[in-house]
């Protein structure tokens, strides 16, 4: 990789009506780490997840990535620039099969315009064949292989989180924004997602991860930043993050004091 | 798999039929199956748009309006050749539709199917309203039929075979499409716009291209209807033939391949075999209609997935059922 491009939020400010869900939020994710992003419910971890993928407009601030400013860009020009999302929801492109919901995220693999495919240009056919064998290959990778010809909605619900992960894999993005991928996942998943990310990781892709787990956020992840009620309260390395008191207080405390009461 | 060969056999059994009408059937038998083979092409491209990408478009009948009335008047009225006409008229259609398209789907939910719907039958007011510029109710008529050298497609055998290489053109486009990445993208917009974006999918302009591509077929095969008949006039775009393209898509089946032949011929053809029951034939023909949705939902080559055992249009304490009695 030439250019090293960094995913930066510079004051960035999300309102709806009278509510502050993202309230100044400047953060840099440093290349090719897995940052945690952990806050209790409503501190606005989706809301930024959502922000930095396009969905929503900051309505203040800045979102950049390298020297590229995504912050009034369509969500797909945000993903052809390399940056892929996952979603709360396990969201299987339904009526599609397994293999083809792969296949679409390598959408931006291709080349040929509607001109080629009506005339099947050899390089149409060839460009086809060639993502054909890298879906296959990314199946194997994410132990789909035997349901790559199932209708996705079919799927259990560990299988369709790794679907999801394999398809926004297969965009071969930069940076990568896991939205709660460890949901509804059971401890087995759970470590091999843990092994996935890492793999994603040593290939040099940014992963932005939001999740309650803490326990796996903090096994997994490089740095965390903690937000609460829209602002960032604390951000470092894991260990740092978990014994600063503020953090206990707003977050980790409570959690104690729920699984106390 | 089982549903792909079902509909190549059908592919099949439509192929002999399309030979063999002209070979051993009549006059009428030749001209409904060219007037299927013209409106099958029109249903096709609203499969592609509806059935791949998931917009519920009205606006088919206006741009074979753009077709028909384009045809009409620049072969009538300003004397071109009626190949260039049908050229001329694709031309505006696709521009027509990249206009209206372009700030319609951007947006979601049913805007572009009320907004379309108001168009077509805004297109139907236009052309019976605009005595001047279309003849109005009366129509145009004379229109000078396609020639190709010595070959006059006034001879309806000659028309039949050139409505029906147009409609392979157009099946085999469609075929094209759907299993490449275009089609993919199309049918992963129609599920999930959002999922599609951070793919990296152009969801608007995706979305464009299907509306183009079905206003141009519209609008070629609006074209050559009216040369067929040589004539046009607003009947020709009227509710009823708005709401039969969708009739012929959901027989048939939304997202199959042979889908759209079968329905336009069921729609074209069937209610000529009740040309006896005269007035009761609409009624017979709806009955029928809505007897076939209820029974297969997805159409006669939709996805069974989606189908309804007969039994359960039978009112529950008449139905037989194997699991007993349960609350």
């Amino acid at each position: 990789m030439s250019a090293v491009s960094e995913l930066k939020l510079d004051g960035v400010t999300k309102r709806f009506g009278g509510i502050i869900a993202v309230s100044d939020v400047s953060i840099a994710l440093p290349v090719g780490a897995v940052n945690g992003l952990i806050g209790p419910n409503g501190a606005g971890k989706s809301t930024l997840i959502n922000l930095v993928s396009g969905f929503w407009r900051p309505d203040a601030g800045r979102i950049t990535f390298g020297d590229r400013d995504l912050t009034r860009l369509e969500p797909s020009a945000i993903a052809r620039l390399g940056i892929s999302r996952t979603f709360q929801q396990a969201a299987p492109l339904t009526g599609l099969s397994v293999i083809e919901n792969v296949m679409v995220g390598l959408h931006t693999r291709y080349r040929a315009g509607l001109g080629s495919v009506l005339l099947r240009s050899p390089t149409m056919r060839r460009e086809a064949r060639r993502n054909a064998e890298a879906a296959r290959a990314l199946l194997e990778q994410f132990g789909l292989t035997a349901d790559a010809d199932s209708e996705a909605s079919d799927l259990p619900f560990g299988k369709l989180r790794f679907l999801e992960f394999a398809r926004a894999a297969a965009m071969e993005p930069r940076v990568l924004l896991l939205d709660e991928p460890a949901a509804g996942l059971n401890r087995v998943e759970t470590d091999r997602l843990a092994v996935l990310i890492r793999n994603l990781r040593n290939q040099g892709i940014t992963v932005l991860l939001v999740d309650h787990d803490v326990p796996f956020v903090f096994g997994l992840c490089d740095r965390v930043v903690v937000m609460n009620f829209g602002s960032v309260i604390a951000a470092g390395k894991p260990d740092d993050v978990y014994g600063d008191p503020a953090v206990r207080e707003a977050y980790l405390g409570g959690k104690e004091q729920e699984a106390a009461a | 798999m089982t549903g792909r060969r079902v509909e190549m056999a059908a592919l099949v059994l439509v192929s002999v039929a399309v030979v063999a009408a002209p070979l051993f059937g009549s006059r009428l038998i030749v001209y409904y199956f060219t007037i299927t083979a013209l409106y099958a092409s029109v249903v096709i491209a609203l499969n592609l748009l509806l059935g791949l990408a998931g917009q519920v478009s009205f606006a088919q009948t206006t741009f074979m309006a753009i077709g028909g009335y384009g045809t009409a008047l620049m072969t009538v009225r300003l004397g071109l050749d009626p190949w260039l006409s049908i050229l001329l008229a694709m031309l505006l259609a696709a521009l027509a539709a990249f206009v209206i398209g372009r700030p319609l789907l951007r947006l979601r939910g049913h805007y572009l199917s009320m907004a379309t719907f108001a168009l077509a039958l805004g297109t139907y007011s236009f052309v019976t309203a605009a005595m001047a510029l279309t003849n109005g109710g009366i129509g145009i008529s004379g229109i000078p039929p396609l020639e190709i050298a010595d070959i006059s497609f006034a001879e309806p055998r000659m028309f039949y075979i050139l409505s029906w290489i147009f409609c392979a053109l157009v099946l085999a486009g469609y075929i094209l499409l759907a299993e490449s990445h275009i089609g993919r993208a199309w049918r992963a917009l129609a599920t999930g716009q959002d999922i599609a974006a951070t793919l990296g999918i152009d969801v608007p302009g995706f979305k464009l291209m299907a509306f183009v591509l079905a206003a141009v077929v519209a609008s070629v095969s609006g074209s050559l209807y009216v040369e067929f008949t040589s004539f046009v006039g607003p009947d020709l775009y009227d509710i009823n033939i708005i709401l039969s393209l969708f009739f012929m898509l959901f027989i048939g089946g939304r997202g199959s391949t042979i889908g759209p032949i079968i329905g336009a011929g069921i729609v074209v053809i069937v209610p000529q075999l009740m040309s006896g029951l005269e007035r009761y034939q609409n009624l017979i023909f709806f009955i029928i209609l809505l007897l076939l949705l209820l029974i297969r939902p997805a159409g006669l080559f939709g996805r069974m997935r989606e189908s309804v055992p007969l039994a359960a249009l039978l009112p529950g304490w008449l139905r037989v059922s194997r699991e007993g009695r349960s609350a």
